[in-house]
Parts: structure tokens; sequence; C-alpha cells
């Protein structure tokens, strides 16, 4: 079943840039439509019955294709199969442009494929190998199908992205080989079970550091996160919708998967700095929104933001905490694909996303758009009820009330800056609100959202409301295994 | 004097088939000057039985070698194959037998202009400098090591002359000059080791017991790095690069593919001969010093390599200060001296023969096929030796296009060339094992330079095709009215050897991506 998830999109991708490349955008576009949803279907079954698939692949290097599902990569996984649908029925009524439609599919489906393979490896090595594949299809998809205005900075923003994330992870492989020569295994789930016995400290907080360091790229945490806003500035709407919804979570769970799992020690030690460092985030993140021209930016700077909180929340070293970064995660996927489907349409429509341009009220000509920006924006500033409450005001509260083997007064001061945060994002999303939404102009008129667009809308728009009434489904999913992870802890 | 006390034909047979093949193409030469086209086939099937017989040993154990021309002492057989010899001389054979099928002789009246010398020059002295890369991987004592390591250098530098272009001539003297000069070192180095461990072979318990002696371990020490500066020429490792652009870009593509490939595979193991009685031996020992700077040199072969290749803008150019970078990935396993770090030189090094030699077929072709051919001769590069002549290749020529992407995101490491990134983690397994923490960072910096340097040419394959120039300038493919489906996807006729190349060396990096074990499995 889970080979099925993956070698069924792969090998429909392989297809469509071998000998479907002349095939017209409706065609290509029905092939993948019904790929994804396949593969959706493979996926939740995979995470309803749990199989496991281990078979050697390279036995000289002791990577193996062993493949699993467990509570912290079942979210994600659903998440990522539902957004690799939601993706290509929205390219549906908009073929794109700079290539043909057939490598644009190609590549929305490979990013699903590695992103997947991501969160159903079991062996670090493997993790590794799956973590690359979605570097070159979306580096395709930011310097070919990305913003038509401008090519040199689509160049730009591709290079960007592919040198940075590619140094963050090599830099994760030397800690993946690091952990793997010196424990002597690379199955991640037994790595875990010894939770770095017999690892010395120091070389435990080596092993911690470069992991986090590599990780702290994708994720991304500040000062590290400059490649985000230029990628997802130029990206066209599907690429931002997977890179913000799908990508960064693979650095936040390989967070969890990789350093916390197998060597707390040395991740306990790294811990304070990841969580100033994602305060830090909040804050700028945050103020950057305050002053951000371009529609687009403004909402990559407010992923950096709550990225900071789900590092708060790993940081914290307890259950609550854990749960309420897997939560904000997983949340976070759901609102900033909203927002960037909303703002990626806004944008296709006006042109531009600048916001000193005077344009019509967004709530006058288009209510629908309207409608799900001001929601995605209540989403985003924390507001109860919605996904992002329970992620955010948890892990400021893990912060408050750290683990025991954390400094207690620092992270205090961390949960108040992150609060403090909370309120910088309520002034960005109500500047946001006053200068695209509310209004009295009327002209010039832009088209109101429906088909295909509207219908991505609308299922993100429930989850997001699902996510924020009823927590308790996704929290309990995540809770074994997190016990697991950090013991019985509060 | 001692006499030969065992001989094991089969074993020689990947050093002696091309050999032989090698006399037959000259005496068929002097019998029947007019044939054209058999020189080629006797050496295609003198490098595939060659490939065969290397088979055995690439399979066999690592503690069981084979061995031949054994004389009565102990540890004294010249001749010994373990599974990391036996793999690279099937890598070596293999390379060659792709660069043969390129310089395949044309049918008269063609616009190729061959090379000086007639087919069967070309292709005995491209058996010749196999014989001396198979050779030398498996010599076990300093006299057949060193004739083979000039066995498999001098034909190249006859290689890159036979063009005979101002360029040419150039190339051949910087190359003539470089192993002039490393064979000097190499000479005074074998001196040493002889002085210092009293025999003339590469034995383990030999360079232990002179180790231990203070005196003699700093002779044998000197001797060492004198060896590893001349095998650092042929290797093209910094400081001894400087011919390696020239060179690749004097010769012909094939030839400078033979360089790239072949030669490199004989290079590295010339210097695993050396390096294998260390093997164990780590950093408490005396062999420290030697190790540190083959770290070094590796560090710095990769910087400096990948630097210069992100500025070039000739193809040739570019993949030659590719191979300088790749050569300081495939050094820098062995500043850890263990079989793990043999086997994994070995492992990258075959995975960059792979996907370099995939890039320079495609190269070929497409100078091949490029519409201004601008005669020979001048300074500048010549026909379709830019990388502008790439835009829109994977486009207009998806079949060529898909095999140079893949080969260059191979070499860079990224995914869909799995191959490559594979070998990634293999080269720096025993590094990070070892905990030398600076070159594993230094390895990182580079495997991000080492991205942008090959993506840059991707992305021009990516890009639109030029609306003018390209499709009408092709005075082939326009003539031909009935291009079938394949030609179609290689944008023009291919001369069917040169097809052969490509799916050859295309098929082996696609089942190596997706099956990387194919590759690596051969080392043991």
């Amino acid at each position: 079943m889970i080979l099925l998830a993956l070698v069924v999109p792969a090998a429909v991708a392989t297809w469509l840039l071998t000998a479907g490349r002349s095939l017209p955008h409706r065609a290509t576009n029905l092939t993948s439509a019904v790929t994804s949803v396949l593969t959706l279907a493979f996926v939740v079954a995979s995470v309803v019955l749990r199989p496991e698939v281990d078979r050697a692949w390279v036995p000289s290097l002791g990577l193996r294709w062993h493949l699993a599902v467990d509570g912290i990569s079942a979210p994600l996984l659903l998440l990522t199969a539902l957004l690799g649908v939601a993706v290509v029925l929205h390219t549906r009524e908009r073929p794109p442009v700079g290539g043909t439609s057939a490598a644009f599919h190609a590549c929305l489906l490979l990013v699903e494929v590695g992103a997947l393979a991501t969160f159903f490896a079991r062996d670090a090595v493997l993790f590794f190998v799956a973590f690359e594949v979605v570097l070159v299809p979306m580096w395709v998809l930011i310097t070919r199908f990305g913003d038509a205005h401008h090519p040199a900075a689509r160049a730009e923003a591709g290079a960007r992205f592919v040198l940075y994330t590619a140094f963050g992870s090599t830099l994760m492989l030397v800690g993946i080989l690091a952990l793997v020569t010196r424990a002597g295994t690379s199955d991640l789930g037994v790595l875990a079970q010894d939770a770095g016995r017999g690892l010395s400290p120091t070389t435990q907080l080596v092993v911690a550091s470069l992991l986090v360091a590599g990780l702290a790229v994708k994720v991304p945490v500040f000062p590290l996160h400059t490649w985000l806003p230029a990628a997802h500035t130029t990206a066209p709407t599907a690429g931002s919708v997977l890179l913000a919804a799908v990508l960064l979570k693979m650095g936040t769970y390989g967070l969890v998967r990789l350093p916390l799992a197998t060597v707390p020690d040395g991740f306990a030690r790294v811990a304070p700095f990841l969580a100033v460092l994602g305060a830090v985030g909040i804050l700028w993140g945050g103020l950057a929104c305050l002053v951000e021209r371009d529609l687009k930016r403004l909402v990559a700077y407010s992923s950096v933001a709550h990225m900071g909180f789900v590092a708060i929340g790993l940081a914290s070293g307890t259950r609550t905490g854990l749960q309420a970064a897997l939560f904000a995660n997983v949340a976070h996927g759901v609102v900033s694909a909203l927002l960037f489907v909303v703002v990626g349409g806004l944008k296709e429509r006006w042109g531009s996303a600048d916001l000193d341009t005077a344009r019509a009220a967004v709530r006058e000509v288009a209510p629908r758009l309207g409608f799900a920006l001001i929601l995605g924006l209540a989403a985003s500033l924390g507001l109860p009820g919605l996904a992002g409450f329970w992620g955010e005001f948890l892990s400021v509260y893990a912060a408050w009330s750290p683990g025991d083997d954390r400094s207690l007064g620092l992270f205090r001061a961390v949960a108040v800056v992150a609060a403090l945060g909370t309120v910088l994002a309520a002034a960005y999303a109500l500047r946001v609100a006053r200068l695209v939404w509310a209004g009295d102009r009327t002209s010039p008129p832009i088209e109101d959202t429906r088909g295909s667009e509207w219908d991505v809308v609308v299922v993100l728009v429930l989850l997001t409301v699902v996510l924020g009434v009823v927590p308790g489904p996704l929290l309990s999913l995540t809770h074994d295994t997190v016990s697991t992870l950090v013991g019985a802890g509060p | 004097m001692s006499t030969v006390a065992s001989l094991d034909w089969p074993v020689l047979g990947p050093v002696l088939a091309p050999a032989a093949g090698a006399v037959v193409v000259l005496v068929a030469d002097a019998v029947a000057p007019r044939v054209a086209r058999l020189h080629a086939v006797v050496g295609v099937l003198a490098l595939l039985v060659g490939a065969a017989l290397a088979l055995p040993a690439a399979l066999g154990s690592t503690d069981v070698p084979r061995r031949s021309l054994c004389l009565p002492a102990p540890d004294g057989c010249l001749y010994e194959a373990g599974p990391v010899v036996g793999a690279l001389q099937v890598g070596a054979l293999l390379a060659a037998l792709v660069v043969l099928l390129l310089v395949w002789p044309p049918r008269s009246g063609t616009r190729d202009q061959p090379l000086r010398g007639g087919p069967a020059v070309l292709v005995a002295l491209l058996l010749a400098a196999t014989v001396g890369a198979t050779g030398v991987a498996a010599a076990h004592d300093l006299g057949s090591w060193l004739v083979c390591l000039e066995l498999a250098t001098l034909p190249a530098i006859a290689l890159v002359a036979l063009r005979a272009t101002p360029d040419a001539g150039r190339g051949a003297l910087a190359l003539l000059t470089t192993s002039l000069v490393s064979f000097a070192l190499v000479v005074l180095g074998a001196a040493l080791w002889l002085l210092s461990t009293g025999a003339a072979v590469f034995s383990g318990p030999a360079v232990a017991t002179a180790l231990a002696d203070p005196q003699r371990r700093a002779v044998l020490l000197l001797g060492l790095l004198l060896l590893l500066a001349g095998v650092g020429f042929k290797l093209s490792l910094v400081p001894f690069h400087v011919w390696t652009p020239q060179a690749y870009a004097g010769g012909t593509e094939p030839v400078a593919a033979f360089l790239a490939a072949t030669s490199k595979v004989a290079a590295l193991a010339a210097l695993l001969v050396v390096l294998r009685p260390l093997a164990g031996s780590g950093h408490g020992s005396g062999a420290a010093p030697v190790l540190v700077v083959v770290g070094i040199v590796a560090a710095v072969s990769m910087t400096v390599g990948n630097l210069v290749a992100l500025v070039q803008d000739d193809p040739v150019r570019l993949l030659a200060w590719s191979t300088v970078a790749q050569a300081g990935w495939v050094a820098l396993p062995l500043s850890v001296a263990t079989t793990q770090a043999d086997q994994a030189s070995g492992a990258y090094l075959l995975a960059y023969v792979v996907a370099t030699l995939v890039a320079f077929v495609v190269v070929h072709l497409v100078a091949r096929s490029a519409p201004t051919a601008t005669p020979d001769g001048g300074d500048g590069p010549s026909r379709g030796r830019t990388l502008a002549a790439y835009t829109g290749l994977l486009r207009e020529r998806p079949l060529l296009g898909g095999a140079l992407g893949l080969a260059l995101l191979s070499l860079a490491g990224l995914p869909p060339g799995v191959l490559g990134l594979v070998a990634k983690v293999v080269a720096l397994r025993p590094v990070v094992g070892d905990g030398q923490w600076v070159l594993a960072l230094v390895a990182v910096a580079n495997a991000v330079l080492g991205i942008a340097v090959y993506l840059r040419w991707f992305a021009v394959l990516l890009r639109d095709p030029a609306p003018v120039g390209r499709g009408a300038g092709d005075p082939e493919g326009a003539g031909d009215g009935d291009e079938g489906p394949v030609e179609e996807l290689l944008g023009g006729p291919v001369p069917r050897p040169a097809l052969a190349a490509l799916i050859l060396s295309g098929g082996v990096l696609v089942a190596a991506s997706v099956l990387p074990q194919l590759v690596l499995g051969l080392l043991g």
C-alpha cells in the first residue's frame, strides 16, 4: 500500500516527462488529478492499516526501503496527499505559463512523492534521499513556471532556494552519518529506542547541533529564513502552496524524528538556542509583515513567524510542547495553503501583489475571495475557534512551563516574547484587512473566485474551521507516539 | 634469480585482452592497410573480453584476492586483484569501450575529420592506455606499477596530439610536461620507498616495520608524499591540475572523455595501490601526516575546481574543472586509511565516471551537429562548444537533453541522479565516521557549490529553444525527410556507434540511479 502510494505518482510523473510530453493541458490535468486522488486513497489506506515495508536497496551502504506510518507522520501524510489533490485541481483552469503542462504536473507529482517518501521513511539515510527528491522539481517550478514578469528574480529565487536547502540537507547528512556510524544502525525506530544511549555527551551535542542546524534551514528558523520570501514571491500558486504546506513541514518533522528522538540529551542542550531563535523569528516575521509591501511576501514572512511557534514548542521538551508543535505544523499547512491560494489568486487578477496600489476593496468586488482572505488572516493571527489557535496557544503554554531540564527563566522570557508576537500578528492581519479587504472603492473590478479555485478554497476553509473547533482527533492521533518520545511527562 | 612460481592466465585477462587486441590491430594494419572498420571491431571485442574476465575479481571477496605471477617469496605475487581492483578494471574497460564507440571510423565522405594516423593507430593507442589502466590497478610491485602507470599516460598524450590543431598541440605539450614531471616525482618516490622498506613490493608488513623505525619512517613519508604528488598530477588534484583544462579542450571530445574516465580510473587505482599497505594503520600510526596531506589536497581540489567551473562557458572546460572538483571528492575518503575508505573512493569514482561519460557523449553529439561549423584550428572554442548551444536541448532533442540532464544532476548529487547522491553519502561516511569535522564541513560547502555549477548548465537545457537558428541550421537533419521516431528524439541523425555509446552509458546511468547497488555492489 505504501509502495503504491509512492510508485504510482512517480511512474505517472515519469510518463508525463517522457511519453506524455505533448499531451494537452486538459488531458494532463485529468491524468494528474486521477493520480493524486489514487495516491490520497493509498495514503488513507496506509494510515488506517499501518502496513510496513522493509526491503534492502543498497546493501553495501545498509540502505533499506523501510517505510511505515506512525502517529507523527500520519497527519502530515494526509495533509500532503490532500494538498496534492488540491494543487492539481487548482491548476485545472489555469494552464501553467513558461513551459509544458506535462512538465508542470510532473513536478507537482514529484514534489508530492518526495514529501510522502520523507514522511514514510524509517531509515535515516533513506530519509535524507527522500528529502533531496523535492529539490529539483521545486526548483523547476520556481525558475520555469514562476512569476512571468521577472525572469531574473525567478532564476535568483530558484537558485537561492536550492542552494540554501541543499546546504541544510547536506549538513543534516553529516549529522545523520555521524549518528549512524556511531550507533551502528540507520533504523530510525531502533535509534529512537536507544535514544542516544552509548553515545558520549559530546557526540550527542555535535550530532544534535548538526541536525538542528541543517533542518533549521528548511523549517526555516531565523536567521536562515532568507530564501523563503523570495521563493514564495516568485513561485506559482501551486508551488507556493506545496512549499509552505509541505516542504516546511519536512523540516519540522525532521526535527522531531531525528535530533529530538535519537539524541535527546544533545537536543536538550541545543534547545534553548532553538527556542530563542524561534522567538526572534516570531518578532522578526511579525515586524517584517507590518512594513512589507508585497502581499505574497507578507504571507511568506508570516510563515516564518508561525514556524517560530513550532520551534518553541519543540524546544520546550514537554509532551504538550511537542503536541502543540505538531498541531501548529498541520494547522499552518492548512492555513498557509488557504492564504497562498487566495493571495496567489489576487496577484493573478491584479497583475502584481503590491499593497501600495489603490485597488477595489475585495469585500465589495469579490465577496467569496474576501471571506476566505479574512478567515485565513483570522486563523493566522490565532483566533480561537480556528486552526491556528491551538498550536500557538499550547506552545506558548509549554514554553511557560518547560521540561525539568530546561532553564525556566529563559523559557518564560521566550513565552512572553511569543505572546507579544501574537499581538504583532493581529496588527499585521488587520493592516492587510484594512488595505485589501475593507474600503468602498469598487474599481477596477476583479472577478470573484469560482470553479476549481473556489472548490479548493472551500475545502481548506472547512479544514481550518474543523481543526479549530474539534482539535481532539488530531491531538489524540499524535498522542501515543509523542508519549513514547518524551515519556509520560506533563 | 627466482622464477615465477605460478602463473594464472585468466586472472591476467583484464590486462592481456586489450594488449592482445592492440597487437592484433597493429598487425592487421600492416597486413591490410585499407581495412578501416576491422580495427574498431577488434578493439570492442578485446575490451569486452577484458571486462568479462575482470568481473570474477570484482564479485569475489576482499579476503581472497585473485593473484597471479607469484614468486616463491611470501607476499610475492606481482598481480593482485580484489573486488575494488576488479571493479575499477571493469570501469576502465567499459569507459574505454564507450570512447571507442565514439571514435568509430566514419564512412568516407562525412564531414567528421578523422584524426591523423588512421583508425589503427587510434584504436591501438586507446587499447594500450587501457592496458596501463587495468595493469596499474592490480600491480603489486614497484616495477610493474611504474611501467603500467606510464603506459596509461603516454598513449593518452598521443591521442590528444593526433587532432593536430594548435590547441591540441598545446594540450598535448601540457600533458607531456606534466607527465614527465610526475614521472620524475614518482620514480624518486619509488626509490625512497625501496630504500626505506627494503622491498620492491607494496606490502603491509614491510611498511609497518619501516614506520616503526624513526629514521626509516622519515624516508618512507617523503617517498609517500612524492608518490602522492606524482599520482596527484594524473588525478588532476590541485595544485597539480593545471594541464587538465588545456588537454581536455585541446583534444577531441572523445579523447577528453577518455582522459576524464579511463585515465582517472588508472590514477585512482595507482593511488589505492600505494595507500593500501597503510590501511588499518590509522591516525595513531606514523602515516598520519600523509593522510592529513591527502585531506588538505582533497579539500582544496574541490573548492578550486568548483569555483573555477562556476564561470566556464565552454562545456568541455567546465567538465575539465568539474573533474578537478570531483577528483577532490574521490580523494576525500582516502584521508582515512581503512578498507571501507578504499571502497568508498572507488565507488565515488565509478559513479563519477558513468555520469561524466554520459555528459561527454552528449557534448560530442551536440558539437557534431552544431550549425555553424567554424573551421577547426582557431583559438576560440570550436563547434557548438558554448553553453548557449544547449539552449532548450531538453525540448528539442529530448533523448540527448534527458541523458545530459540526468548526468549533470548525478554529478551534482541531486535526485533523480540518485547514483551521485548515494556516492556522496558513501564518500562522506568514512570521513564523518573518523570524526574529521573540518573536512566534512568543507565537503558540505562544496556539495552546495557543485550544485550551483551543474544547475547553471541544467538551467540552460531547460530554457525555451531559441526561435531562430538551431532547427533550421541543422543541415543533416533538415535534408532527411523521413526521420524515424528515434531520430526525432535525437534531433537529427546520429551515427549508430555513437548511439550505442549513448545507450550503453546512459543505460548504465539510469539503471544505477534506480539500483545504486549495481555499481556499489561491484566493490564488495
